[in-house]
């Protein structure tokens, strides 16, 4: 995966470029979005507690890579959107639309075998063919995303931001 | 939705996680196309002169016999397989991780068709850390300057001066 800031700034792209064409996507709903490219990494929980310690403890075996896909995105969503206080369908939507931009984009990272994880987890065992463009660790990314976050809060600070708030008082 | 009723949803949806987890963990070996450290452990042989992909961190490197060993971590993340890789020019240092994608042989060593260098050393590591740490703490901050906590009922609520244009849900 890309380190998370990375993921967090493209959500933060995505969303926000969306929200100039979709009134109701706020600022708000546009933090929530960024939330959810969070989702994914919460299955670094194993840098913390092992595989096998849960196991040990559980008496099953136990993956917390599951987390690290689509299935792990959706419940976690859920779980997230019942702490919005409303407009939870919508929460649970943008939850999952940022954990998503999170696992398309590892999608396009370099495997040495040329496919990508099994992220499509549990509709699916596939691993789709990857373009390879880039390893984890290279700093480009980050270089490359935060540029494009940072035109996009600057386009969306002095240009539509007056669009928005011309629009948004019917 | 009521406080107690989300909290019942809630439990569901976490014990949902943790079939999932379950779940995930009893099926990935066989469905996982590349040994894991626990089968190059008990069924080495069976991966003799197959092509297989491993993920594992430098133990060492030999510029001069242009080879480096790899450790190959089990679940516990103890390490359950040493594997030296030859014919390899990858500029890595003990302590990075790569990739390995080739032929496995006999003898615990490897020839690679392919090998990706995803940290080049500890330092990279660390980077990755500590970057991910800022994008954990903006994404946080971003969310705390647009939503409030209200303790009484355990939501988040939009902050009023960001509840504009947001009207018809």
């Amino acid at each position: 995966m890309a380190e998370l800031l990375s993921h967090v700034l493209i959500a933060y792209t995505v969303f926000t470029v969306a929200s100039w064409r979709v009134n109701w996507l706020t600022k708000s709903w546009v933090a929530i979005g960024m939330i959810g490219s969070l989702l994914p990494d919460l299955s670094r929980i194993g840098l913390f507690v092992t595989d096998a310690t849960i196991e040990a403890t559980l008496g099953v075996p136990f993956g917390i890579g599951a987390i690290h896909t689509l299935g792990g995105v959706v419940l976690c969503a859920a779980i997230g959107s019942l702490v919005v206080a409303d407009h939870r369908r919508r929460a649970f939507g943008l939850l999952v639309a940022g954990g998503l931009s999170h696992l398309l984009t590892d999608g396009l990272k370099v495997w040495a075998d040329g496919a990508a994880s099994a992220w499509l987890y549990p509709l699916s065992w596939y691993r789709h063919p990857t373009p390879g463009l880039y390893v984890s660790s290279d700093y480009r990314v980050l270089v490359v995303v935060g540029s494009v976050a940072f035109a996009v809060a600057l386009l969306d600070h002095l240009v539509i931001v007056d669009r928005h708030t011309s629009t948004d008082d019917h | 939705m009521q406080t107690g009723l989300r909290v019942v949803v809630g439990i569901l949806l976490l014990v949902g996680v943790f079939g999932l987890c379950i779940h995930y963990g009893a099926t990935y070996d066989t469905n996982w196309p590349h040994p894991t450290g626990e089968q190059l452990d008990t069924d080495y042989e069976e991966y003799v002169d197959e092509r297989i992909l491993l993920i594992g961190e430098v133990h060492s490197t030999d510029p001069v016999d242009e080879t480096l060993t790899i450790e190959i971590t089990d679940d516990a993340d103890e390490v359950a397989a040493e594997i030296e890789i030859h014919d390899t020019t990858a500029a890595v240092e003990p302590g990075g991780t790569v990739q390995a994608y080739g032929t496995l042989h006999g003898d615990e060593t490897m020839t690679t068709s392919e090998i990706v260098v995803v940290n080049h050393g500890p330092t990279e590591s660390q980077y990755k850390l500590a970057v991910s740490v800022v994008g954990i703490l903006l994404a946080i901050g971003y969310f705390l300057t647009q939503w409030q906590l209200n303790l009484q009922q355990l939501t988040f609520n939009q902050r009023s001066n960001t509840i504009e244009g947001d009207y018809n849900g």
